[in-house]
């Protein structure tokens, strides 16, 4: 695939390569061109007075026209010939020449002399240079050709080694995307330049972030050790208070909104420390959602005919839907409704819909907007989407033109 | 909050190091009938586990049939009382860590327990788990397996029950697990995870479903659970023997 990629970094080096030789070689082949062209054209002229000489001496010696001459009036004359044979004579020349190029094929020096009101025309053929000409401009493609053939392969094998470490830089770093903090980079080999520099930054960097996290994630554990350990303490003795009693209850539904507020903050710690990872597993969608929105206890429909099986991580899922179910209950009015097509899951509630700053901005925690959507902490929403991220998954808010707040999680966003 | 007694009472171990915890816990789980029995460090749970499993002390503890074990505990951690714990006995064991990180998680279920628990855990759904990891333990020979008695009743093998693959044994009705002739000890969650793949063998069985069929879960349960149980029985009846079917699950190798 690397291989094939026409952006790769190989192939823009050795094409630079190539490039550079073409350059080189289109220089070089046009000054040797011109020169040889010069030369035979001076050869070529040479060749043509000679020639006019010694018929100009036949004619004046006989009187006729040589065999091997045209015996011509000025009119008569090609044009361009004319002139030079003017041009050469108001000089005090004798012979004018023109080189004729008209016939793609067939190139001609022609030659004229003025006897008497006539002129002795020649004409030379100039097969000899054209040919010796083609053959220059021919060997010299066939040796840059030949040097790119040999060019490209090296410049390619060449960045080889450059490819292997920015390569293996570039597996390290997505390892330490994926969670393995302990990934380096490393020295490789001797080399000391700008890859070795930034390997070096990105392992400081890696190191610097493996640090925070850790310190984070220990933060997190921490706290939620010391805050657990007293609720459950609490949980626990609020369960041995006398049933029936209206002060238990009270008790009760404050340790129940405590617990779930911490449960809400550590999660959101843990999110956002991305310490999370999802376990994924081939869940069938339509059951899932039913079976929890089944147990919320609420009263909230489901439709879910049209749901498939997805690779997703179930308990994930479950706190998403329960916390949207609960937030639509909570901040927006019956009826609620669900519908899972596909991978895509809509929660759908008929109050006031989402306040503007939510759906400019998304959740926010302890922030709950608008005073109309009731009281809440703001962590649900916070927290689905957290969640929705380390699923892959899209969580979207948008409000019914008509009436209601309706969330949409995609479990499988990209695909139908 | 039903407080059906249990006529034999079940005896439950708590180790655990917060006195409130240790106590509350106690009170709720005498309310359903079970008999508590407290230690507040590592080392004194393993001495009460083994004074309990010897019926030393003559005060009538007998043996515990479960332990739920605080995994940070003083002395001797949670994890290192559950290693301890697994070189002498079978007994289901139910972690409660109120860290909840993956490595904790997996530290407990490595160590050998049978199931976790993320502190604060809600009375009913402790006796839920309690409940689920019993029903495992005392999983009796005359019980048949649903499973397993559609599969030997279809004679597929001559003893009655024996199933054989390869060269590990599996006795459905007196559930005794062999393996090149040697008796292979298992917990009962791991010899329930077996009988589940013994009987379909070959089939794909995904993880899921296992927690819902093994472990009581819903869809709140971990599959890790699974993952480890599968790696300990792994090493115990040979690692070839289960094969994982990446992004399904798991199934039993037939030979």
């Amino acid at each position: 695939m690397d291989l094939l990629n026409p952006r790769a970094l190989r192939w823009k080096i050795a094409g630079l390569a190539a490039a550079a030789c073409c350059a080189v070689a289109a220089v070089i082949g046009f000054l040797v061109h011109d020169a040889t062209r010069d030369r035979g054209l001076r050869v070529g002229q040479d060749r043509v007075l000679t020639h006019l000489a010694t018929v100009e001496k036949e004619y004046a010696r006989t009187g006729k026209r040589p065999t091997d001459a045209d015996l011509r009036t000025p009119d008569q004359l090609p044009e361009p010939l004319a002139r030079d044979l003017a041009e050469e004579t108001s000089r005090g020349g004798r012979y004018g020449v023109w080189y004729d190029v008209k016939s793609p094929n067939h190139h001609w020096m022609w030659g004229a002399a003025a006897v008497g009101d006539q002129v002795l025309v020649v004409r030379n053929d100039m097969m000899i240079e054209e040919r010796g000409l083609q053959l220059l401009d021919r060997s010299i493609i066939t040796s840059v050709l030949a040097a790119l053939a040999v060019v490209v392969p090296l410049a390619a094998l060449a960045t080889e080694p450059i490819n292997r470490r920015l390569r293996h830089g570039a597996r390290t770093a997505r390892a330490i995307a994926d969670g393995d903090l302990d990934a380096r980079i490393g020295r490789t080999g001797r080399a000391r330049d700008e890859i070795t520099e930034m390997s070096a930054a990105v392992d400081e960097m890696a190191g610097a972030l493996q640090r925070e996290l850790e310190n984070e994630r220990r933060f997190t554990a921490d706290v939620a050790h010391e805050l657990r350990t007293p609720l459950m303490g609490l949980v626990t003795a609020a369960g041995l208070l006398p049933e029936g009693d209206e002060a238990t209850e009270l008790v009760r539904d404050r340790v129940r909104a405590l617990n779930a507020l911490i449960e809400d903050l550590l999660e959101i710690s843990r999110l956002d420390a991305g310490a999370e990872r999802a376990r994924v597993d081939a869940v069938p969608l339509g059951e899932l959602v039913a079976d929890v929105v089944r147990r919320t206890g609420t009263d909230t429909r489901v439709a879910a005919g049209a749901a498939r099986t997805v690779e997703t991580d179930p308990r994930r899922v479950e706190r998403i839907v329960v916390n949207l179910v609960a937030n639509a209950h909570r901040h927006g009015a019956a009826p609620v409704e669900v519908t899972v097509t596909g991978a895509r899951i809509v929660v759908r509630d008929h109050g006031p819909g989402f306040p503007a700053v939510l759906l400019d901005e998304g959740p926010r925690r302890f922030r709950t907007g608008a005073s109309e959507r009731g009281r809440g902490h703001g962590l649900g929403l916070t927290v689905a989407q957290g969640q929705a991220a380390v699923l892959g998954a899209r969580l979207t808010f948008a409000n019914d033109p008509a009436q209601g707040a309706v969330a949409t999680l995609e479990l499988a966003p990209g695909t139908v | 909050m039903s407080e059906a007694r249990v006529p034999n009472p079940v005896s439950v171990l708590l180790v655990e190091d917060d006195a409130v915890i240790r106590r509350a816990v106690q009170l709720a789980l005498e309310r359903y009938g079970y008999q508590v029995a407290v230690a507040a460090d590592g080392l004194s749970g393993l001495e009460a586990f083994r004074a309990g499993r010897h019926g030393a002390g003559g005060h009538g503890a007998g043996r515990h049939d479960l332990l739920i074990l605080d995994v940070m505990l003083p002395e001797l951690d949670g994890i290192g009382l559950c290693h301890r714990i697994r070189e002498e006995s079978p007994v289901p064991v139910l972690m409660m860590s109120a860290r909840g990180d993956a490595l904790d998680v997996v530290a407990g279920l490595e160590a050998g327990a049978d199931d976790y628990v993320i502190k604060p855990v809600d009375t009913a759904v402790l006796v839920a788990r309690i409940r689920a990891l019993l029903r495992r333990a005392t999983f009796q020979p005359s019980q048949r397996h649903p499973a397993t008695a559609a599969r030997t009743a279809g004679g597929a093998n001559a003893a009655e029950g024996l199933l054989v693959f390869g060269d590990l044994s599996v006795d459905t009705l007196g559930f005794e697990v062999r393996r090149a002739g040697r008796t292979v000890p298992l917990t009962p969650t791991e010899l329930r995870l077996l009988l589940e793949f013994a009987a379909a063998p070959g089939a794909v069985l995904d993880r899921l479903r296992l927690l819902r069929d093994v472990w009581d879960y819903g869809w709140e349960g971990d599959t890790r659970v699974v993952d480890l149980c599968v790696l300990r029985l792994r090493k115990k009846i040979g690692s070839t023997r289960i094969e994982t079917v990446r992004g399904f699950g798991y199934k039993l190798v037939r030979d």
